[in-house]
């Protein structure tokens, strides 16, 4: 099928990254008549934003907003969607770019598949899930989380133990345990990347426990807590699944840090501890949340009223920055901190759980492939920011969402469209050069006549 | 309450009803405080539904498959969902039932989280309750639906945007990169807006004034942009793919001949409020020297009419204003931003001379780029106070009102970033100055801004840190002082202790405020936030448009936004514009009158009551072999108001998808007491 | 039935689409409680409605009527206007049946009028508190029974 639809079928503009940002720039596109290809490296669509709870400032539950836009992608009459697929290298001709893109074994046949989870029901391998950051359970075979499109299983061959029972299992029969991977060619007029971003690992500070104390999770654990679809159904340490009386939000846990190579601001980690706070008070009214912060950075709209909301809602903000955590004996964690509010003094306290507000860092070097480099922040490199916000410093390839530096989901969402304006304006005026040019040759070949 | 009213039904009638009724979880955000799981029971006795089912997400593709399945394998013909507004999803499900092969507006949308779960929290049964009443009565609508056709008409390939701002110059050159015709129209005579007024700006350190010539010589020279200067919008009418526009252009009142030589002439000045009033300039200027269009304009509103020497002649100067209309199929709000101007007294401005704005800093400094000593009302500056979130992030019973009684309770987003850029600038171009810089939060969010706020504390500009509720204050020094300001405030920094700076000059991070565009926001129809900027439908679905179909929104209109913020909004916008016109057709809903000739006795109630012209009309038939009169809807002129509708004394005329025998169905619902078949209570 | 407490005095919303219904909604973006004996019906323009809807409402059993239609920010030409004629006109018809004015009220609500919104339902829930069903009050003409 695949083979078919890329003989037969021009595509102007290839989006890699199945995000937010990558979805909203490839509906831009399309809706305008374009054919889009979107490339997504995961087994599904939807990014970081399809695995969080609620989102800022509207408490929206964040399915409400991706899921219908991965449902219009996957059913858009103009985009061409390739999941657990990988860009391996880009090639200018006169036509654009030919892309050479690597496709993963599913080991299924992906176009038999009907998502039914038979498989999934027999395989004997618990593992732990990797949608709910290892919190919870799932199996080898599986479809990767309940709303993701396309509803297709994926077998990790890696923890596979080749019993067959899935093979057994499937109604149509499509487990294939020798697939191999396979590659094929796009060839586009463009491309967006929309490759988006990482969290700061959980380990990446020694003074924050490296990631070996029991009861300090980061930023988005807690919004698989909170989603309701998450591991749990509630909010539990996942040290010793106890529900926590005293919760503690360490801010710029990754940002703002010369001591992790970080100094720029993440944006979004204020905004996301202040909304995981406000759901935390209305599942759990008891609980104490404490945010230890430098500045609060509560800067889009609507945002310092959410902000202000949260704080008459009993959440205490405690400025200063926190040196150290620890844990006691029952493995509470113990956050050192010195409070500027306080007359810079230092003091301890002991809180059940602690989140680390984890950062945003670059996921994706586009410099081996691609030929664009990185700023001095490692994320895709913008030449004009002020006037050209989404265009890279290579013809044709345009940058969008958290791929060009942290940006909560409403810029990217706004910056998506932006990148699919300059791609689809790109598209245009590189039409109409060809015409004027055609139409020239056209009045060359007249002259000749004559 | 027979379905033999609407022509259309009429193919429909003798089919089954067969509705299918889900209910969604939202995500927890419906179930948490309504029962999804009794509403689906007790739906799944309601006569005609053939399924009632619940999902955590209706929305998602899984639970859009369940309607298609449904629709497929069970025979639905008619699906409601109880979920979130039906500002958010109503379409999206139209389109689900449209994909398994139903017509569209054989959907029904219930809002049952905006208007049940969210505002009934801690009254689980009741909000029960009222989602049974809410549902039922949308079941009872769905049984009435028929199917209908949009509305198929011709848009214009032609957008108008308002403001000549960097976001509205952006829109038009993106708009018009994409082969749609653009008219820009532009308030005062010059191009460029609030951008033309900076120097410096960040993050690249970039000359504004360049990066925005760049842009306007694009605009200015695209073959598809018209450019309307000192032209406003008078009126509007019409809707998406076909608005009407009047627009009034003042004249510019200089042609090319003199146009270098009046500049020299003798005049009348007026306080420059390019430079915020700090300078005074001819009632004939230019905005600033590489303006755009580069012929002087007439301040009409400070010209007196007197002659004025231009090349030895005396001349005068009349204003023709010009009326003329537009036809547009879409039309993008970028009217931009005011910054805050604070009371008189607020932190000392207007009372003390030392007390300056950072806008009108930025002017200054801009006047002589040269200079090495920063002096100001004739005194040398060593210590400059620099104050944040002036006008930004006000409480409500805290901080004074303005003149309206507002308080602007939001950040506005750029003054920090901005300010600590004056910052280091201050210190580059005047390394003997001393700054102190008062802030609540330092707000360096966005990429490249950090690099301020590190470069300001290596530079040793001292920040002193107040708590919201504890502003500075800033006093005029005792006389013989060594300086003329004194700015105090408890600073956490040093243990919360009282301090108290000597200041030659202080600034004041002065927030935005939208433009003033009372009158287009009536004349547009779309609505304010709550801070008073435009609202976007919604701010991740449908982020730069408004509740008006066509009517989209670029800029700082919308919210404060720094320029490459607005940048990229605008370029948002265009797209939208690109999608709505670039394929010259729009669809509207076909909500709009019909009559049913059986019913209609001629009467022409309905056309006296109709304010469309020709909407309705009254023509001659033949029925049973007599010429008759009976009214006929052009549905292109109905605006579908339903004036008409309680007019007729027959109810012989209706509005497609919203008739009144809905009404009376889904009323009978709600006046059902369903408390009985509310368990009971654990 | 009525003697029981959970049996609470209905009210119907009639809200446009481009004004009181994007209000309520904004209301719920707020989380701000408001009784749940209040049912919202999306309208275009209230001014579809002819006397005899309202006073069928009554008779139906809804206990008050808000029409939250949008005023001067109306995108129906005539539409506000005629709305207010109709309802004007509904009053002595209510009083012909002996049902309390008060029950039927007009009140301009925009997109983001949430305080107003609130206003208008905490007082006509005070109302019904205090008057009861509108059943309870009714004569009911002769040629309905």
């Amino acid at each position: 099928m695949m083979e078919k639809l890329l003989n037969t079928l021009k595509i102007d503009a290839l989006v890699v990254g199945g995000g937010i940002a990558g979805m909203q720039s490839a509906l831009d596109l399309a809706d305008q008549g374009y054919q889009v290809a979107m490339v997504e490296k995961e087994a599904s669509i939807g990014g970081k934003m399809i695995a969080l709870s609620k989102v800022f400032p509207t408490l929206d539950c964040c399915s409400c907003i991706t899921t219908p836009k991965m449902s219009a992608v996957a059913h858009h009459e103009n985009i061409h969607l390739f999941t657990y697929c990988e860009v391996q290298s880009v090639e200018e001709n006169t036509n654009g770019f030919k892309t050479t893109v690597l496709q993963k074994p599913r080991y299924l046949d992906a176009d038999a598949c009907t998502g039914c989870r038979m498989c999934e029901y027999v395989c004997p391998i618990d593992l732990r899930n990797p949608f709910d950051l290892n919190m919870g359970a799932t199996r080898a075979v599986r479809v990767p989380f309940s709303t993701a499109v396309p509803q297709i299983a994926v077998l990790d061959m890696e923890n596979c133990i080749l019993c067959g029972k899935c093979e057994k299992a499937c109604p149509v029969g499509c487990i294939d345990f020798s697939q191999q991977p396979k590659l094929f060619t796009l060839q586009t007029d463009t491309i967006i990347l929309a490759t988006g971003f990482e969290t700061t690992k959980r380990d990446a500070k020694k003074e924050y426990g490296a990631g070996e104390l029991h009861n300090v999770i980061d930023g988005l654990m807690m919004e698989r807590l909170l989603a309701p679809t998450g591991p749990y159904g509630r909010i539990i340490r996942p040290g010793d699944g106890k529900e926590p009386d005293s919760i503690a939000y360490v801010q710029c846990a990754g940002s703002r840090d010369k001591t992790l190579g970080v100094e720029y601001c993440s944006r979004v980690c204020c905004m996301y501890a202040i909304k995981q706070a406000m759901l935390i008070s209305g599942s759990l009214p008891l609980a104490d949340i404490t945010i230890y912060y430098m500045d609060i950075r509560a800067f889009g709209k609507g945002y310092e009223q959410f902000f202000q909301n949260a704080r008459a809602m009993g959440v205490e903000f405690v400025r200063g920055k926190v040196a150290k955590i620890t844990q006691d004996d029952h493995q509470n964690p113990v956050v050192r901190f010195e409070s500027t509010d306080n007359g810079s003094k230092v003091s301890e306290r002991t809180h059940d759980l602690v989140v680390l507000s984890t950062g945003m860092l670059p996921s994706y070097d586009t410099k081996p492939v691609y030929r664009i480099p990185a700023g001095d922040d490692g994320f895709v490199y913008v030449p004009e920011p002020n006037s050209a916000p989404c265009v890279t410093d290579r013809e044709g390839i345009f940058v969008t969402g958290a791929a060009a530096g942290p940006m909560d989901i409403v810029d990217s969402i706004v910056m998506a469209g932006a990148a699919a304006m300059e791609s689809a304006a790109y598209m245009s005026e590189k039409q109409d050069q060809a015409e004027i040019h055609e139409q020239a040759e056209e009045s060359e070949m007249e002259v000749a006549h004559v | 309450m027979s379905e033999s009213t609407n022509p259309k039904k009429k193919e429909e009638k003798d089919e089954e009803v067969r509705i299918g009724v889900y209910t969604c979880y939202c995500g927890g955000n419906i179930s948490d405080a309504v029962d999804c799981e009794h509403v689906k029971k007790v739906m799944t006795d309601l006569p005609n539904v053939v399924v009632s089912r619940t999902d955590m997400s209706m929305c998602s593709d899984a639970g859009q498959a369940l309607i298609e399945k449904d629709i497929k394998e069970k025979g639905i013909n008619r699906v409601i969902v109880g979920a979130c507004a039906p500002s958010l999803h109503e379409q999206t499900f139209r389109g689900t039932v449209a994909r398994a092969g139903l017509n569209p507006y054989l959907y029904h949308h219930v809002g049952l989280r905006e208007q049940d779960s969210w505002v009934s929290h801690g009254d689980y049964r009741g909000a029960t309750c009222k989602a049974l009443n809410l549902m039922t009565a949308g079941v009872a609508k769905t049984r009435l639906l028929a199917p209908l056709e949009p509305i198929r008409l011709e848009a214009e390939k032609h957008a108008l945007v308002i403001g000549g701002g960097v976001a509205g110059l952006r829109t038009a050159l993106d708009t018009a990169r994409r082969g749609i015709q653009v008219t820009l129209i532009e308030k005062s005579p010059f191009l460029g807006g609030r951008m033309a007024q900076l120097g410096k700006v960040f993050p690249t350190d970039e000359d504004a004034c360049a990066t925005l010539d760049k842009l306007i010589q694009k605009v200015a020279s695209h073959p598809k942009v018209t450019i309307f200067t000192q032209a406003e919008v008078t009126g509007v009418s019409g809707y998406v793919g076909d608005y009407q526009i009047k627009i009034l252009q003042q004249s510019r009142g200089i042609n090319n001949d003199i146009a270098e030589a009046v500049l020299d002439a003798d005049m009348p000045k007026v306080p420059d409020a390019f430079n915020y009033g700090l300078t005074e300039r001819k009632v004939i200027y230019k905005a600033y020297p590489g303006c755009y269009p580069p012929t002087p304009a007439v301040d009409w509103a400070h010209y007196n009419g007197e002659p004025i020497i231009v090349n030895g002649q005396p001349t005068i100067f009349y204003n023709k204003p010009k009326n003329f209309d537009l036809k547009v199929g879409a039309i993008v709000v970028a009217t931009g931003f005011k910054p805050y101007e604070p009371r008189a007294g607020e932190y000392g401005y207007k009372e003390l001379p030392e007390v300056v704005t950072l806008p009108q800093l930025i002017r200054y400094l801009e006047l002589d780029k040269t200079t090495r000593t920063l002096t100001w009302a004739g005194r040398a500056v060593n210590d400059i106070a620099l104050i944040h979130c002036v006008g930004s992030r006000d409480t409500e019973g805290v901080h004074e009102p303005q003149a309206d009684g507002q308080v602007n309770n939001y950040c506005s987003r750029v003054c920090c970033t901005a300010t600590l850029h004056m910052a280091n600038e201050l210190r580059e171009r005047f390394p003997d100055t001393n700054i102190y810089d008062f802030y609540e939060d330092i707000r360096t969010y966005g990429r490249g801004h950090e690099t301020y706020y590190q470069k300001a504390l290596e530079g040793m500009v001292r920040f002193l840190r107040y708590r919201g509720i504890e502003r500075p204050e800033v006093v005029a020094a005792p006389e013989g002082d060594t300086h003329p300001v004194l700015v105090r405030a408890k600073d956490s920094l040093s243990q919360g202790e009282e301090m108290e700076v000597a200041a030659d000059l202080v600034v004041l991070a002065v927030g935005m405020m939208p433009t003033q565009v009372d009158e287009l926001v009536q004349m547009l129809k779309i609505s304010r936030g709550v801070d008073r900027f435009l609202a976007e439908v919604h701010p991740k679905l449908r982020p730069v448009e408004t509740a008006v179909n066509g009517v989209i929104l670029a800029g700082t209109a919308q919210g404060p936004m720094t320029i490459q913020e607005s940048v990229a909004a605008a370029s948002a916008a265009a797209v939208k514009v690109a999608v709505l016109l670039g394929q010259g057709e729009v669809q509207l809903d076909p909500f709009v009158a019909y009559v049913d000739p059986e019913k209609c006795d001629g009467n022409g109630a309905c056309i006296e009551v109709c304010k469309y012209e020709d909407a309705i009309k009254m023509e001659t038939v033949t029925i049973n072999g007599k010429d008759v009169k009976r009214a006929v809807v052009t549905p292109a002129n109905c605006a579908g108001c339903g004036g008409c509708v309680s007019a007729c004394p027959n109810r012989a005329i209706d509005i497609q998808g919203w008739t009144l025998d809905q009404y009376d169905a889904m009323v009978d619902a709600i006046a059902l007491d369903l408390w009985d078949l509310m368990e009971v209570p654990a | 039935m009525a003697e029981n407490k959970k049996h609470k005095p209905k009210i119907l919303i009639l809200a446009t689409i481009s004004g009181g219904y994007a209000g309520a909604d904004s209301v719920g973006q707020l989380h701000t409680d408001y009784p749940t004996n209040t049912y919202i019906l999306p309208v275009l323009c209230p001014c579809i409605f002819p006397e005899e809807f309202y006073l069928r409402c009554f008779e139906q059993g809804i206990d008050a009527i808000l029409v939250m239609y949008s005023g001067t920010d109306s995108p129906y030409k005539g539409g506000p206007e005629r709305t207010a004629v109709m309802i004007n006109q509904t009053y002595p018809l209510m009083k012909e049946r002996g049902i309390d004015t008060r029950r039927l009220r007009l009140a301009a609500i925009c997109t983001v009028c949430t305080k107003p919104f609130l206003k208008e339902v905490t007082q006509m829930d005070t109302l019904l508190k205090g008057i009861g069903f509108v059943r309870d009050e009714m004569t009911i003409p002769e040629a309905v029974q």
